[in-house]
């Protein structure tokens, strides 16, 4: 995670020069969807691993000071209205928890390795200078098929979310005003950087990423927050429409030909089925 | 002239923050206030909080961490050390985690958090020479370096973003040095909170009835390798390096001022005590890990001169871990020659009748690329029987002539 903020910034001082083709202060936001992808229909379970928010205040020097309060409240808020956005969706958000054992080192390799993978999309695609020339059109990036192991925590699809903010105090929002008054060029007041991505359990792909490195909206209050989600929430992918599945979603049949040539395996949401990465 | 005189005045306005600086670290310790180190201890004002915040979250990826050493026997018995240095009552406040990194290094964070590196346990050559490096971390946390560190950052960086909109705009080059002014200024609180750390590991020693006089046995022994590897690099030995923006004082500064605070704190050390024989009980199993560790980051000076210090300089102190070290060592740089000496070391190894088993492929892999095919087959066949499930059997297997099953 470490490795994609700094990367997140790195692209952001990239881009400041060449700002121009961007929203207002030039920062990086780019979405990527897997193409044509649609979550499956039904109820839809998401695993949401801790939300790593990081909420503190920006020196006049422009050092970040980090606010345990500010902190504290915003990921109240944003947790809160996350829950919002996806109920509104028809989608069910699934806290993890699990911090010790097997299972909780499970999900501290995944996220790191989902901050690895991230990390690659936004150098190889997302920054179109130093974007490969197979990713040009491609979206495809995976965790795997063993990340189905994490659907033993009960959800079809794995969340990973990242903020950043230190908001400018006074003392830099002066600075930032005398620096244009008296032409010392444009001093940014504020960071205000975030990232979600949302994996497949069933086979481990990146089906969304959503960077922005200028987002909007003061998580420290409750309306902020839920602006700001809505702004990390964007081109999420949509449900499929179709077989609404009555009751229980362990097992159903996917939408697929009956006898048509199939090249995947089956896709039979069962936890047990899904561990056995034979 | 005027140039310099407004530097010389700008330079004026940080030593005043300075000295404040110095003063309230005074008032500090007048005041009663509780230690980081007392039972119960919350954070106090915002900035701490925001601190020990974000280091509890850095703190659970840690215990995540793959470079962990959850080897229960060997976290005990430096936690051990730790309090026999600082006492009962202090040393809970602190919570260590041994790292398995090559480097020599520890570090400390303002909530308790404690890094020890595996590289700093390989070099150490008993438990005061341990304790003196866990006294100087503790010293930091009871001290709150690092908290008083970013506040002195804070303020100085405030100042640069002040003066670069300042109406009178001071000419280039003064402007230029009083940046260089600023950030050295920061540099030199730095090193003044590592001088003070010193001071009190020395004190701590003292105190614990360590012989005080490890801590700058660290740092020689630590000089002596960096010269090795510089001398085997060609370059500047760190040990040498200081100036505005070191963070650290000098190496041999520090030896020579921890020696004169060692001597005054216990002028006969005769009765005080190193332990070196528990220490090296206590790193065991670990051992033939850490040399694998050191040898990997191919400084061959320098783990040469290691492998000489940790024999003793005595023909009888090269024991068979370190016969092995210095063959793989030998092994990894091969050169012309190398095969040959390795191999030698690898079969003194042997002789010596413990000795790692890794011995015998050593050999055999050494005497293999000297084109002595049937004793290097041998030799592997030999480490085969001992580690048949070696990661790299199936490899060894083929080059020792054996079919595959």
């Amino acid at each position: 995670m470490k490795a994609l903020l700094t990367a997140i910034v790195a692209a952001l001082l990239l881009f400041v020069p060449a700002g121009s083709a961007h929203a207002q202060f030039g920062g990086l936001e780019r979405t990527e969807v897997k193409e044509g992808y649609q979550l499956k229909p039904g109820a839809v379970q998401i695993l949401v691993f801790r939300p790593d928010v990081h909420v503190g205040e920006q020196t006049t020097g422009g050092m970040n000071e980090p606010n345990a309060e500010w902190t504290q409240t915003a990921k109240a808020h944003i947790m809160a209205a996350l829950e919002q956005e996806h109920l509104a969706r028809g989608s069910q958000l699934v806290m993890v928890t699990q911090e010790d054992g097997e299972m909780g080192e499970l999900v501290a390799d995944y996220t790191a390795l989902f901050g690895t993978v991230a990390n690659s999309v936004l150098n190889h695609k997302m920054v179109r200078s130093n974007r490969l020339p197979t990713k040009r059109d491609a979206f495809d990036w995976t965790l795997g098929e063993d990340a189905a192991r994490l659907k033993a925590l009960g959800g079809d699809y794995g969340l990973f979310f990242y903020t950043y903010d230190s908001y400018g105090s006074t003392g830099r929002k002066i600075i930032q005003g005398l620096a244009l008054v008296l032409g010392g060029g444009f001093v940014p007041s504020g960071v205000h950087i975030g990232y979600a991505g949302l994996v497949d359990l069933d086979t481990g792909d990146l089906v969304w990423l959503n960077v922005d490195t200028s987002m909007g909206g003061d998580i420290r209050t409750a309306e902020g927050a839920q602006k700001r989600v809505a702004q990390l929430m964007e081109e999420f992918p949509v449900r499929a429409e179709g077989v609404v599945v009555p009751e229980g979603t362990v097992t159903f049949d996917p939408p697929l030909p009956p006898d048509g040539p199939v090249d995947d395996e089956p896709v039979v949401a069962s936890p047990t089925a899904a561990g056995d990465g034979q | 002239m005027k140039q310099f005189a407004i530097t010389l005045a700008a330079s004026a306005l940080f030593a005043s923050p300075l000295a404040a600086q110095d003063v309230a670290a005074v008032e500090q310790v007048a005041d009663p206030a509780p230690l980081p180190s007392a039972h119960g201890y919350e954070p106090q004002d915002d900035l701490e909080k925001g601190l020990w915040y974000e280091m509890d979250e850095a703190e659970r990826r840690l215990k995540q961490s793959k470079f962990l050493i959850e080897d229960p026997a060997l976290n005990d018995y430096v936690r051990g050390v730790l309090c026999r240095t600082v006492g009962e009552d202090r040393c809970p406040a602190a919570r260590i985690y041994l790292m398995r990194t090559p480097q020599f290094n520890a570090s400390m964070a303002p909530n308790g958090v404690m890094l020890v590196y595996s590289g700093l346990l390989l070099r150490m050559r008993d438990e005061a020479q341990l304790a003196a490096v866990l006294g100087h971390e503790f010293t930091h946390f009871e001290k709150q370096h690092s908290l008083r560190l970013f506040r002195n950052m804070r303020k100085k960086s405030d100042l640069m973003a002040w003066l670069s909109v300042a109406p009178v705009r001071l000419p280039y080059a003064a402007a230029m040095a009083t940046q260089f002014a600023v950030i050295g200024s920061v540099f030199s609180f730095s090193r003044d909170m590592e001088r003070e750390a010193d001071a009190g590991s020395i004190k701590e020693l003292a105190q614990a009835g360590y012989d005080p006089r490890a801590a700058s046995a660290v740092w020689s022994q630590l000089g002596a390798e960096m010269d090795a590897t510089a001398k085997e690099r060609r370059h500047r030995s760190n040990k040498k390096r200081g100036g505005l923006f070191a963070t650290h004082p000098r190496t041999t500064d520090r030896m020579g001022t921890l020696a004169q605070l060692a001597e005054a704190a216990v002028p006969d050390a005769s009765a005080a005590e190193t332990r070196a024989a528990e220490y090296r009980a206590a790193l065991g199993d670990w051992w033939p890990q850490l040399i694998d560790d050191q040898i990997a980051l191919q400084d061959f000076g320098g783990t040469e001169y290691l492998l000489a210090t940790l024999a003793g300089g005595d023909p009888a102190g090269w024991t068979g871990d370190l016969l092995y070290a210095r063959g793989e060592l030998y092994r990894a740089r091969a050169k012309e020659g190398d095969f040959a000496q390795a191999a030698d070391f690898f079969r003194q190894a042997i002789a010596t009748g413990d000795t790692p088993p890794e011995s015998w492929r050593g050999l055999g892999l050494a005497l293999m690329r000297l084109g002595n095919k049937p004793e290097g087959q041998e030799a592997l066949r030999s480490y085969l029987t001992l580690r048949p499930q070696a990661a790299d059997a199936a490899l060894l297997r083929t080059m020792a002539g054996e079919t595959l099953s």
